[in-house]
């Protein structure tokens, strides 16, 4: 897990440790150079020194030619276990006595190099020069192993290593320690938020532990629950009432509405009886009475037919409008274009006259719908515009369905007399017509029950018109239907 | 004739200069020995103090006497040419007899030209004089070193301590190393 994304115990325990780790390496590193150099400096230091003792030492034995003395002089060096091996030039650079006895002559330098202490892999040698008063005598060499630098080195090694282990271990406690005063609130308030986010009780308050900018966060967040808290409390409240008023009002709406819909019904029902027997006795008069009748008597008669035949049918479509509200919506899925093909046959064959209008039934997408409630919808909605649009010479009615947003949309479209959008209003309401019965007949009922039909299934329904250049009505079956069918 | 006196007088100077190194290649060679005698005698100076008095000024000479025949030929000069001992110039002198021996600081006594050394040796007790011989009973009469040969064919240094302290003079330790104690008996 990238460090951004650890959990911010973790977070802060690795930066602590981290930092500390540094800070320790660093000092450890430092502490190691520099004890390197000196120990190397004191090292050589040391070996300078006894070489300048061992040169002061031995300036009478080089001055009287006396080796043996000498000898004696270097064996002085076996105090110094370090010093690997020893020895004296004459002044004329020739080998004068060597230490320790067991190492052979040839292991030293044959002659005297420069003055100086040098280090090499293993060991530090170098030549100190013998001098009395202005005069040389002649030349030490002294070789000294660095087992002491080693030695030394594995002390501070260790030493260092224990450091290291203890410090970290104490940086470890004390980040642990340390460490829970930061993350120990947010870890609270993020269990409070979590437990508010799970069970949505927003009487539950953060704990504050310090006045930091953590504490500063859980007060805010506490009096924002506060905030949350009084808000739900009048919105609950609202709710409450609100639900309450909605019951009411619906409550009362449904008993408003059956009693209209059970008035109409039987008033529609109830007023059958009496225009069946007007349009009986009518027709009766009309078959066995005419000859009675002058001309007019005879055109009063057709009229009180006429009507009374209108009024049978208002009476009719009143009662289906009705009976809409109480059937119930059957879907399967429909094949539209078919549906609409019947339709307009049926149409055609029911009423010759409109032969000459030019029908374009389009493929269009199938729909989930109640095939007879939604066979009324193209019956209503075509014969309407057969209806509008038989006077115009070229008359063509288009039926066809497109996409919008996800909804499929179908259309029924004429070019006959439209309507002025004005009174769009009036469009879809019962006995609403915007014109006279002389001009088209009808009930008025046709698009109020298209209403009702595309409204029971969840759809929408809406037209668009001009005057003298045709109409168009579309309608929906629901709301959202697939848009791969 | 001018010409004839310069080509003279240039010839003297050239026996003049050559005529030390002609003799000195005429003598023997000197032995190994006293050449490592004569540095041992310079070597002294740097490991043996003189009380101040031994000296009337600061630039009075050192003086190495050897007294009875130069068993050295010219090595103690090779040797000591141009040196200085604490600021006082060294000079190299032969002394025939004793009395020619006045401002001395170090004192060789050849065994071959002395014959009373009790006598020399009591001539010069109580001046800071270093003696120094190889004489075998050179200790015995009142030297305080002598020079002898060891089993190893070396050089050697006996060192009579009391008679050094009585001339008041100071022998270094690590002179004092390297020296044979003699022991009266």
């Amino acid at each position: 897990m990238p460090f951004h994304d650890l959990p911010i115990q973790k977070k802060l325990m690795r930066a602590s440790l981290l930092i500390s780790g540094m800070v320790l390496f660093v000092t450890c590193t430092t502490f190691f150079t520099y004890e390197f150099f000196k120990s190397r400096q004191e090292v050589k230091e040391k070996l300078e020194t006894l070489g300048k003792v061992i040169s002061a030492n031995s300036t009478a034995a080089l001055a009287f030619d006396n080796p043996t003395d000498a000898s004696e002089i270097l064996s002085a060096l076996k105090l110094e276990p370090h010093i690997e091996s020893a020895c004296l030039y004459n002044k004329e650079g020739i080998l004068f006595a060597h230490y320790p006895d067991s190492v052979h002559l040839t292991s030293f330098p044959t002659k005297p190099a420069g003055e100086g202490y040098f280090f090499s892999q293993s060991f530090l040698d170098g030549f100190q020069p013998i001098v009395l008063g202005d005069k040389r005598l002649g030349t030490l060499y002294i070789k000294s192993d660095l087992s002491d630098i080693y030695d030394r080195f594995r002390l501070y090694f260790l030493i260092t290593a224990g450091v290291i282990a203890v410090s970290f271990l104490l940086a470890y406690l004390l980040s642990v320690i340390l460490q829970k005063n930061i993350s120990l609130p947010v870890l609270a308030l993020v269990e409070t938020a979590k437990a508010i986010s799970e069970h949505k009780d927003y009487s539950v308050r953060a704990r504050k532990y310090n006045k930091d900018e953590v504490g500063l966060l859980i007060d805010a967040f506490n009096e924002m629950l506060v905030k949350i808290q009084e808000q739900n409390m009048t919105l609950s409240e609202f709710n409450t009432t609100l639900e309450q008023k909605v019951k009411t009002r619906t409550s009362e709406l449904e008993i408003a509405n059956k009693e209209l819909e059970s008035f109409s019904y039987s008033v529609s029902h109830d007023l059958r009886a009496p225009v069946r027997a007007i349009n009986g006795f009518a027709a009766i008069l009309e078959r066995s009475h005419s000859d009675q009748l002058d001309k007019e008597g005879k055109e009063f008669l057709h009229t009180i037919l006429r009507e009374a035949g209108r009024m049978g049918h208002l009476i009719d479509d009143l009662l289906a409008f009705a009976r809409l509200g109480k059937k119930e919506v059957q879907k399967t899925m429909v094949d539209m274009t078919t549906l609409a093909k019947e339709t307009v046959d049926e149409l055609l064959k029911l009423d010759s006259e409109n032969n000459a209008t030019k029908i374009n039934v389009k493929t269009m997408a199938p729909a989930l719908c109640d095939a007879v409630l939604v066979r009324q919808v193209f019956i209503n909605l075509i014969s309407n515009s057969l209806k509008f649009s038989h006077n115009k010479p070229d008359a063509f009615v288009e039926i066809g369905s497109l996409e919008e947003g996800g909804v499929v949309t179908y259309y029924v479209k004429d070019n006959g007399v439209g309507f002025d959008m004005r009174y769009y209003n009036k469009l879809f309401g019962v006995f609403q017509r915007l014109h006279s019965y002389e001009e088209f007949n009808g009930t008025g009922i046709g698009l109020a029950i298209v209403h009702r039909i595309v409204t029971r299934h969840g759809g929408h329904v809406r037209a668009e018109g001009k005057i003298n250049e045709g109409a168009v009505f579309y309608f929906s079956l629901s709301s959202l239907i697939p848009v791969n069918h | 004739m001018p010409i004839l006196r310069r080509m003279i007088r240039l010839g003297l100077i050239f026996v003049l200069l050559t005529g030390r190194t002609l003799l000195c290649a005429q003598t023997a060679p000197v032995a190994v020995e006293y050449q490592l005698k004569a540095v041992f005698l310079f070597n002294f100076t740097k490991f043996v103090e003189w009380p101040a008095d031994a000296f009337n000024s600061d630039q009075e000479p050192f003086v190495i006497g050897v007294l009875g025949g130069n068993p050295f030929g010219s090595y103690l000069e090779d040797v000591g040419a141009g040196e200085k001992v604490n600021g006082h110039p060294l000079v190299i002198k032969y002394f025939k007899t004793l009395d020619e021996v006045k401002s001395c600081h170090i004192l060789f006594v050849n065994k071959a030209g002395i014959t009373n050394l009790s006598d020399l040796l009591s001539a010069i007790k109580g001046r800071s004089i270093l003696t120094v011989s190889d004489a075998s009973d050179f200790l015995r009469s009142g030297g305080m070193v002598r020079f002898y040969i060891n089993s190893n064919n070396k050089v050697q240094l006996q060192m009579n301590q009391d008679a050094a302290k009585t001339a008041r003079l100071q022998i270094s330790s690590k002179l004092l190393r390297l020296t044979d104690k003699y022991e009266p008996k």
